[in-house]
């Protein structure tokens, strides 16, 4: 492995764990406003929650570009208050990322705070604890492997996203080249043997990533 | 002024039960009062409507001159504001966290050193020296018990609410921790209301009771009142009174009652029934009635009846006697009592009851 | 298996014109990028005369030579540069003697046709008003790789090298331009005349331009080299040039070794 290599490894994980930093509130948030409350709409968001997980990442990804590109209604407005360009920068990684590893954490993250027994949260409140201590001191550490093993799951997602990411940030080397874009353009390159040795390296980052997740997940709670 | 809690409130359920609470009111005496019914007849509801785990659909709780649900007001009073100490059934306590920081949960806002000298204080009172580090599933269900009520103990509420605070316990444990639970609750003074569905229970830590069944409140009063003397029959049938006869009043004289129960007369005080009232249910407590073997003695009961022995069978500890008295009458002894008189199936022997044991319930036709 | 290459084998036929006792050939050609709308109207034409089908796979050079040694199915191959073709050559894949050059480029800056920068020269691509320039990726592009070389004849390479937005082929830069994502990309003229949603900045004359030539050949492993040889020729015939000269390539007289 050359520089460039270590330089690409560590460029793909900052972005992942950018990513991740992004996804752990917004899917908090999510999660538990569809593990607890009851409101309308609720189905439909459940949806489009889910849909990265389903839809071809491409369609995914065209959609950010169609959204976040400097003619599209988020981009432009990012671009006049804030200056920020999106689209082909490492902006454009980590919210293509994001996205398709949002979906993961909110499934774990739900499930686990659905199984929080609702009477902590209720006695909690009884001893005086306002609604943010209940959820920081309650909650979320009695959903506390369901939360991490959902991280665990979006980190691993992030660092093997490709095709959202191809689409909205394009393969610019040192700027916006993760692994699996390296991967891609090595191959297409003809550079069979790098193309294999990243994809080792790849490989042996989803699985250490599944199966620390998996051994969370799967621990019997007594 | 603080009058304590007043409640009226109306809680309606999706399968069309409905929770109707009357006219509940606690404190601001800081005495033990139980609520009293069977399995399934709402009293956790109104334990968490109290706390403000749930929300009436009308009526009012009011605490003093806190409006804690007023269903023409604004929105009820959270339960963080209410101070009230809530003890559920199987104690929750928060299984992430030692016994120590279960017990301090409460006191967040103070100072560290104040925090675990209160918690330390509340530990010691309770029993708990040495289980600071602890987490609640290594402690046994009595420990579990004393630490659920330190931690709400120590915030020092106004109010304690406790749900079937034994009926986690195994047999053994539970005679102890009651007696236990009996000393701690006196001691504290703070108006508690306590939920059971087990009589030794009510008739043990309860000052005042409460009978409820199929969500309303039908009776209230000293617990060994209540339980000798049931207003009607649904209380009677809930207080579980072993003897419950449909009877006939004769006539009322000096003071007293001649009632026909079956094929025998009894003589009872009719202090309970309001109008003349003929038809009649006539109750008897086991525990009230008294067996003589032999030849019968003047004695001050005024009820002396003759009768044979039907059934004997174990209840717990005592023995209950079944018999046959001109009507099915029943008797609790102690299995010594039994011995000592050789009492077997088919023996004669004469039953003694007090005048004042009898209780008469109007019976509508 | 047999029945599947029966049904699969007995393909569609194509529009008109039948081929007395020959039955309808099908052409697979792997073309540049750059050569899309040419070809189409090309193949469209000989498809009607002569009944044959051509199926077109257009891509990045770079693509499609990596698709060939992989052992993708091809008749022809037509490049966008030299180095592609040689490569394929030096692997023999490639018919002796059917390799042949007689298309040339030039290079273009464009900008997007509505609110794009001002560049008037390539000088000014290295301006600070210009973040993003989109090229083909000039590791392996032919575009790009032309484009490149030709920044670094004007030495302006490593003043715009971390401007570079890299794409998968020429198209894709001219799609880049399109949507406003970049400020300014370098394309073939050819390219930039198809598009109506940008305008060409400037352009670069093709004596400072690199050398840019078109080969095409026969591939050794062509499912159909009779027919493929049929549609080579065709395309050094007059009516094909005339379509090349339309849409703004430049036919080389004389065959460019």
């Amino acid at each position: 492995m050359s520089a460039e290599d270590w330089q690409l490894l560590w460029f793909t994980g900052r972005m992942a764990a950018l990513s991740t930093c992004l996804v752990l509130p917004v899917g908090l948030a999510l999660a538990w406003s569809l593990a607890r409350a009851r409101w309308r709409g609720k189905a439909l968001v459940e949806a489009l929650v889910s849909l990265p997980l389903v839809l071809p990442p491409v369609v995914t990804g065209l959609v950010l570009l169609k959204l976040f590109g400097r003619r599209g209604p988020l981009g432009h407005w990012l671009y006049q208050h804030l200056g920020w360009e999106v689209v082909f920068t490492w902006k454009a990684v980590v919210l293509a990322l994001a996205v398709m590893s949002l979906p993961l954490f909110v499934w774990a993250a739900r499930a686990s705070l659905q199984e929080v027994n609702p009477l902590f949260e209720q006695l909690a409140r009884t001893l005086g604890a306002g609604e943010w201590r209940v959820l920081f001191t309650i909650t979320l550490p009695l959903a506390r492997r369901g939360i991490i093993a959902g991280t665990m799951l979006a980190f691993a997602r992030a660092l093997g996203e490709f095709g959202a990411t191809i689409m909205v940030a394009g393969n610019i080397p040192g700027q916006t080249t993760t692994l699996p874009v390296a991967i891609y353009y090595s191959v297409e390159l003809g550079k069979d043997s790098r193309a294999w040795m990243l994809a080792g390296l790849s490989a042996t980052l989803a699985f250490l990533a599944i199966w620390a997740a998996q051994r969370l997940l799967r621990r019997p709670k007594r | 002024m603080n009058h304590g809690l007043r409640a009226s409130f109306v809680k309606r359920f999706d399968d069309a039960v409905v929770i109707e609470i009357c006219g509940l009111a606690l404190g601001p005496d800081p005495e033990i009062t139980v609520l009293f019914g069977p399995s399934g007849c709402g009293k956790t509801t109104v334990l968490r409507c109290l706390a403000g785990l749930e929300r009436p659909d009308e009526g009012t709780i009011l605490f003093g001159e806190e409006v804690w649900f007023a269903s023409a007001g604004r929105r009820p009073l959270p339960p963080q504001r209410r101070k009230v100490g809530f003890v559920p059934q199987d104690y929750a306590l928060f299984p992430h966290l030692s016994v120590e920081r279960n017990i301090g949960y409460g006191l967040y806002g103070l100072p560290a050193g104040e925090r675990r000298g209160r918690v330390a204080e509340a530990m010691r009172w309770l029993g708990l020296e040495g289980l600071e580090g602890r987490r609640p599933g290594a402690l046994s269900g009595g420990q579990q018990q004393r630490a659920a009520l330190a931690r709400a103990l120590v915030v020092r509420p106004r109010l304690l609410l406790l749900d079937e605070p034994l009926c986690a316990l195994d047999a053994p444990a539970r005679l102890r921790v009651r007696n236990q639970l009996r000393r701690m609750l006196r001691r504290l003074s703070i108006p508690t209301l306590l939920v059971t569905h087990d009589r030794a229970d009510a008739l043990a830590l309860g000052d005042t009771l409460w009978v409820m069944n199929q969500g309303k409140l039908l009776q209230h009063g000293l617990a060994h009142d209540v339980f000798s003397r049931p207003a009607n029959l649904e209380v009677a049938g809930i207080v579980a009174i072993e003897t419950v006869q449909p009877g006939r009043v004769l006539k009322t004289a000096g003071g007293l009652a001649t009632v026909a129960v079956g094929a025998a007369t009894l003589t009872a005080l009719p202090l309970d029934l309001e109008t003349a009232a003929d038809e009649v249910y006539v109750c008897i407590r086991a525990e009230e009635v008294i067996l003589v073997k032999g030849p019968s003695v003047p004695s001050s009961a005024r009820n002396c009846l003759a009768g044979t022995v039907c059934s004997l069978a174990r209840e717990g500890p005592m023995v209950r006697v079944g018999l046959d008295c001109g009507f099915p009458l029943a008797a609790l002894l102690t299995p010594q009592a039994c011995e000592e008189m050789f009492l077997h199936q088919g023996d004669a022997v004469s039953a003694l009851i007090k005048a004042p044991h009898i209780h008469l319930i109007p019976r509508p036709d | 298996m047999p029945i599947l290459l029966l049904v699969l084998g007995g393909g569609p036929g194509g529009g008109g014109g039948e081929q007395a006792g020959k039955g309808r050939a099908t052409v697979i050609v792997f073309a540049a990028a750059s050569l899309t709308d040419c070809l189409k109207e090309i193949a469209g034409g000989y498809e009607k005369r002569t009944g044959d089908r051509v199926v077109l796979n257009l891509a990045a050079s770079s693509t499609l030579a990596v698709q060939v040694r992989a052992g993708a199915r091809a008749d022809l191959f037509f490049s966008a540069d030299e180095a592609g073709m040689q490569a394929l050559e030096d692997g023999g894949l490639i018919v002796k003697g059917t390799r042949r050059s007689r298309l040339s480029n030039s290079l273009a800056i464009i900008v997007a046709a509505e609110g794009g920068a001002e560049v008037n020269s390539p000088q000014d691509l290295a301006g600070p008003r210009i973040k993003r320039v989109a090229l083909g990726d000039p590791q392996a592009v032919p575009a790009g790789v032309y484009a490149r070389e030709y920044l670094r004849r004007l030495k302006l390479w490593s003043a715009l090298e971390p401007k570079v937005v890299p794409m998968e082929s020429v198209r894709a830069a001219l799609a880049a331009v399109e949507s406003g994502n970049v400020d300014a990309g370098i394309v073939y003229k050819t390219d930039a005349a198809v598009s109506r949603k940008v305008r060409i900045a400037c352009e670069a004359p093709r004596e400072d331009g690199p050398r840019i030539s078109y080969p095409v050949a026969l591939l050794a492993d062509a499912p159909q080299p009779e027919a493929a040889r049929r549609f080579l020729e065709h395309l050094g015939s007059e009516q094909a040039e005339a379509v090349f000269r339309k849409f703004g390539f430049i036919v080389l007289a004389g065959p460019v070794p």
